[in-house]
């Protein structure tokens, strides 16, 4: 009898799948270097937007004075989008309030006037910090373009410690001022413990 | 404080001395002629000083147990500022003599027919003002003078010590000031009308205080911006903080007095409609509009912009606006107990306010110089240096 015995199933292991098939190919996002001090990172970033580099960006577990400006950040919409969602809220609220105490449904409420406006500032208040703040909560997110679940950064395995106790900064290869050998030498000078290339 | 530096500021205490003295000895004339209004006119100028003086015990605590940027220029201003309490209970002694001019409980004829005063009258009378208010100024002497001692000590050692004893009892402090200020403000302000109360009026008193030593130390830290040590510690960052600190306490305050206030409206009693009718009376209502539009609605929209807040001379100018406020303030809730139909505004009121800050001014500058003006060795210190550059 020939022993039909079932050929042996070629398996490949899944790593070896995608090594092989390649699917995207892999572009150079930026370079990134990493530093343990934070007065590292506010002088590094002020030296890099010296040199002329405008596309970075700066990576901290906790806000530093200063830095949002060292890497130009000049102004900001936020607080002027704030301020109409406020004073949306401060005149709503007070209007609302005005239009039914005292022309839609006027209650003479111990002989005060009508429009008694000392009473109406409560709310007048409240919906003032109410739509301001839900106006910047909102207005955070759609110039931030969030939610985005994923970014070129997070290839850099070193990158999951910039929300614990490392500080990272970046430029993109889209800068005009970006060569790689040139932008790597310049980043060395400014004592980063590891410079990262950034892929897509 | 280099050799120029201690040099103008001896000669600033100078000045102050002699103008303090003279308008002194002007107002001790006007006590001749109209002793009421000597009396509400020196009350009204004692209490803003005494604020100031409270205020800045209050805010050095606060730094104490807090830290901050801010507070590292403006820390010994701030110490000066309280360590001018001694003179303060000495200059409170003049208000005892006059005790029957200013509140309705001292006037016997008063209490034996007002019921409500007849009824208070085992807490309110000449003798326990006189404890409690003695009591008062030297608890908070005691305290103040411990946490000078161990801030000044600080700068001589390396070790943290003296910054951990001024800091174990600026907790307590705190809650002394907040406890006993209360008490404090309804003896000297509340009780000048004989039925009316309110719970919230020692908060509004305190945190005027808070305020002005928060204007007072913006001022000073402005003046001295050139002085070395002071330049090593301040930049932008320390203004816009000082800046923050500002608008939350306009916040703070306006919340509270209007918070006051509209419970009252609402309640429309005869017994809580006494104190503001007085104050709305005639040209009153001038002054508290003038309040409400340059203590809080020009001053709260100003400091939302940051710009503002960074740079030295609009927040210096801002400062001194809200700083005329708060004795703005403190005479409109001072002075309508006597002028109860309409403001008077009398030459006396100048002159006792002028006299007792010269007075107050002489004595801050001699503590002034007589310690470094940026602490050292405080632990906290080292994060000060750090952003210095930016």
């Amino acid at each position: 009898m020939i022993d039909h015995a079932a050929p042996p199933i070629k398996t490949t292991p899944q790593a070896e799948v995608f090594a092989h098939s390649d699917p995207l190919p892999k572009r150079l996002y930026g370079l990134m270097a990493e530093f343990t001090e934070h007065d590292q990172l506010l002088h590094a970033a002020r030296k890099t937007f010296a040199e002329g580099y405008r596309d970075i960006d700066a990576f901290s577990p906790f806000p530093i004075d200063g830095l949002p400006e060292a890497i130009g950040h000049e102004h900001s919409n936020i607080p002027f989008v704030t301020l109409i969602g406020g004073m949306i809220g401060g005149l709503g609220g007070y209007f609302m309030q005005w239009i039914a105490m005292a022309r839609l449904y006027p209650l003479n409420v111990g002989g005060r006037p009508y429009n008694s406006w000392p009473n109406y500032i409560p709310i007048t208040f409240e919906l003032t910090i109410l739509l301001a703040s839900l106006t910047a909560f909102l207005a955070v997110f759609v110039f931030n373009k969030l939610p985005q679940l994923h970014h070129p950064v997070f290839n850099v395995p070193e990158f999951s410690r910039a929300s614990i106790d490392r500080f990272f900064l970046l430029i993109e290869a889209e800068d005009p001022e970006f060569d790689i050998t040139r932008t790597h030498a310049f980043l060395t000078t400014l004592g980063a413990r590891k410079i990262s290339e950034v892929e897509t | 404080m280099n050799e120029h530096t201690h040099n103008r500021v001896s000669r600033f205490q100078m000045i102050s001395l002699v103008i303090g003295l003279i308008a002194v000895v002007a107002s001790v004339f006007g006590a001749f002629t109209n002793t009421k209004q000597f009396f509400f006119s020196y009350l009204f100028g004692f209490l803003f000083w005494l604020g100031l003086s409270m205020g800045c015990f209050a805010v050095s605590m606060l730094h104490q147990l807090t830290g901050g940027r801010w507070g590292w220029p403006s820390r010994r201003f701030l110490e000066a500022g309280f360590m001018v309490l001694p003179l303060m209970l000495i200059l409170f002694i003049p208000i005892f003599f006059g005790l029957h001019y200013l509140y309705p409980w001292a006037r016997p004829e008063e209490v034996s027919t007002e019921k409500v005063l007849f009824a208070r009258r085992a807490y309110e009378n000449g003798l326990w003002y006189i404890v409690r208010q003695v009591a008062f100024l030297l608890v908070l002497i005691g305290l103040a003078t411990r946490i000078r001692v161990w801030s000044v000590r600080q700068d001589a050692t390396t070790d943290a010590l003296p910054t951990r004893r001024a800091r174990f009892i600026s907790g307590p402090g705190l809650v002394i000031y907040a406890l006993l200020g209360t008490f404090a403000s309804i003896d000297w302000i509340m009780s000048l009308e004989s039925h009316w109360y309110s719970t919230m009026f020692g908060v509004i008193v305190l945190i005027g205080q808070i305020l002005t030593a928060f204007c007072f130390s913006v001022i000073m830290v402005s003046v001295f911006k050139d002085e070395p040590s002071i330049r090593a510690t301040l930049t932008k960052t320390q203004y816009h903080q000082l800046g923050n600190l500002l608008l939350a306490f306009v916040l703070f305050w306006t919340y509270i007095s209007f918070g006051e206030f509209l419970i009252i409206y609402s309640g429309d009693l005869p017994h809580e409609l006494e104190w503001y009718l007085h104050r709305i009376a005639g040209d009153w209502k001038v002054v508290l509009i003038t309040v409400a539009a340059f203590h809080f609605f020009i001053p709260f929209f100003l400091l939302l912009f940051r710009a503002l807040k960074k740079h030295a001379t609009p927040l210096t100018t801002l400062a001194v606006v809200l700083f005329i406020m708060r004795i703005v303030h403190t005479y409109w809730l001072v002075m309508p107990a006597f002028h109860r139909d309409g403001l008077q505004v009398s030459w006396m009121d100048f002159t006792a306010p002028l006299g007792i800050g010269g007075l107050w001014f002489a004595f801050f500058l001699s503590r002034l110089k007589s310690a470094p003006l940026v602490p050292r060795n405080d632990p906290g210190l080292q994060f000060a240096f750090v952003y210095a550059e930016s």
